[in-house]
């Protein structure tokens, strides 16, 4: 059993050291496509987070009529609270209302001795930002309601991007993730038709199908693991130079989400290429290095 | 030791071997005699399973082999000396790891591969070429390298596909003599050529094919007279 490791280490450590063009071929291959993966990932990360930051913001204004009494707004939001869909309500009694709205424009013109002319308004949020519009319906037909405003087009919009976002992101990386593994693909296909020698001896004297392919695929795995750390490196780097440049240039961008971790990105590609490299290797293994 | 009973290969129109019967014993010694794609060498890939006949049955060392699956073929290969036409060395590694990395890679431990080495340079006589790369040796060292290499598992059966091919007289009747020493010590050898002089020389069983057809089978003899009638040896 060792004697068995140690033959497959030593072929694959050696088809490593003899073609060093093909491995950086292998190598760079894979770290361009996971750059790209890292790049995408990153990017997708933040706007996700951006956009689903976004939506929590949005809230709905239920305004009720101005005969209503204090009780029925207590009643409506008794029962806006026992929606499952409703996260959150607050009561701003008209009188608050009014006061913030002198305080507010106060500066602008005194509006102390006017009567107040605002009704009772009940503040509201779901659980999850879509929900928002259907539940503004079912509000709507509260006989002591006057006006919801939901703000319904402005969220729609706000999700749309969101969702577009997603799909983009993960079509690319899809995409990517695709060319890469057919370029790993490849290159272990044209390391086997470099060592069809070696493969041909093995057969012939009767080594194991396992022991002809695991080289290669331990092959593939280095390199797509090499790959997806030098990737996740230079993403990091470069992630860091651009977010230094940016906020110097826009500030206001302190305020979005962190992005994605740094020690995931340096877990993740190194791992995702190794799968790759892996699975390629193993792809190609089977179907060019036979009996 | 080895059987076929009605065992024919096609590709297509062409038939590569046609309804073929031989019965080889333990420690006997055969020629496959014949032309060029007289079916020599596609009858030799059918006994160490890189061939599956059309039809028919094959027994090797007591399994069928027609009948394994890819899996399942190192296994037999294991008790196999196997000689190919162009006796693949690696170029980049010397005569000693030739022969070690055939034996590393069907699992001998470090110590094993060392003492076996050794012990099969010894016996084809290539124990001062040892640190010689392929590029370094003759065509009949080279050669001889592939047959330590073949018999450092100490196969039962010997499997050479024309091993004096592109070879000189005197080399290629050293590479037969060295054969027939393997077989003097208990092994099976199963040798394809179409060299006439070596035949006659060694004076063993010649099988003779022809068009995918076993026109001859003589023990002990020289160059089959049915091969001269079909195809006379042309005067120099």
């Amino acid at each position: 059993m060792i004697a068995r490791l140690r033959f497959l280490w030593n072929e694959t450590w050696q088809a490593l050291r003899r073609n060093p063009l093909l491995q950086v071929a292998s190598i760079s291959t894979a770290c361009v496509a996971l750059v790209l993966v890292g790049v995408v990932g990153m990017t997708l990360y933040k706007l996700d987070a951006v956009a689903q930051m976004l939506p929590k913001q949005f809230e709905t204004e239920v305004f009720l009529k101005f005969e209503a009494t204090r009780e029925q707004a207590l009643e409506l939001k008794a029962k806006l609270e026992a929606m499952p869909e409703v996260a959150r309500v607050t009561l701003v009694p008209r009188e608050q209302a009014w006061a913030e709205e002198q305080a507010r424009l106060a500066s602008e013109i005194n509006l102390k001795d006017l009567p107040n002319p605002l009704p009772d308004k009940l503040v509201l949020a779901t659980h999850q930002p879509d929900q928002l519009p259907a539940v503004a319906e079912r509000i709507r037909q509260e006989p002591t309601v006057d006006e919801v405003i939901d703000q319904r087009e402005t969220l729609r919009q706000v999700l749309a991007t969101a969702r577009l976002v997603r799909m983009v992101g993960l079509s690319a990386i899809s995409l990517l993730l695709l060319s890469a593994i057919l370029l790993i693909y490849n290159t272990v296909r044209l390391t086997i038709y470099s060592r069809q020698r070696e493969v041909r001896v093995m057969a012939l004297v009767g080594a194991s199908l396992f022991t002809m392919r695991t080289p290669f695929i331990l092959e593939g795995i280095v390199q797509g693991g090499l790959g997806g750390l030098v990737g996740a490196t230079l993403v990091l780097v470069g992630a860091g130079l651009i977010s230094d440049y940016t906020l110097q240039l826009w500030p206001f961008l302190r305020d979005l989400p962190p992005g994605l971790p740094p020690s995931l990105l340096l877990v993740s590609l190194p791992g995702l290429g190794a799968l790759i490299g892996g699975l390629c290797a193993g792809w190609a293994a089977q179907r060019f290095v036979r009996v | 030791m080895v059987e076929l009973r009605k065992v024919s290969v096609e590709y297509g129109e062409h038939h590569a071997l046609h309804q073929v019967d031989l019965l080889v014993e333990r420690g006997e010694f055969v020629f496959l005699v014949g032309t060029t794609g007289a079916g020599k060498s596609t009858l030799l890939k059918l006994l160490y399973g890189a061939l599956k006949p059309t039809e028919g049955r094959i027994w090797v060392l007591g399994t069928e082999v027609n009948r394994l699956k890819p899996r399942e073929i190192p296994t037999l290969r294991r008790q196999l000396g196997i000689i190919p036409q162009d006796y693949p060395l690696l170029p980049r590694k010397t005569v000693w790891e030739n022969i070690a990395y055939a034996l590393s890679a069907i699992g001998y431990n470090e110590s094993a591969v060392r003492q076996r080495v050794a012990q099969v340079l010894a016996r084809v006589g290539m124990s001062d070429r040892a640190r010689y790369y392929p590029d370094q040796l003759s065509g009949g060292e080279a050669q001889r390298v592939a047959i330590a290499r073949a018999i450092a598992n100490r196969p039962p059966l010997l499997i050479a596909d024309e091993p004096t091919a592109n070879l000189d007289p005197e080399t290629s009747w050293e590479i037969i003599d060295l054969l027939l020493q393997i077989n003097l010590r208990g092994t099976t050898v199963i040798v394809s050529t179409h060299n006439r002089a070596i035949v006659d020389r060694a004076r063993q069983r010649v099988v003779a094919l022809d068009r995918g057809r076993i026109i001859s089978d003589v023990p002990h003899a020289g160059y089959p007279v049915e091969l001269d009638r079909l195809y006379p040896p042309i005067p120099l």
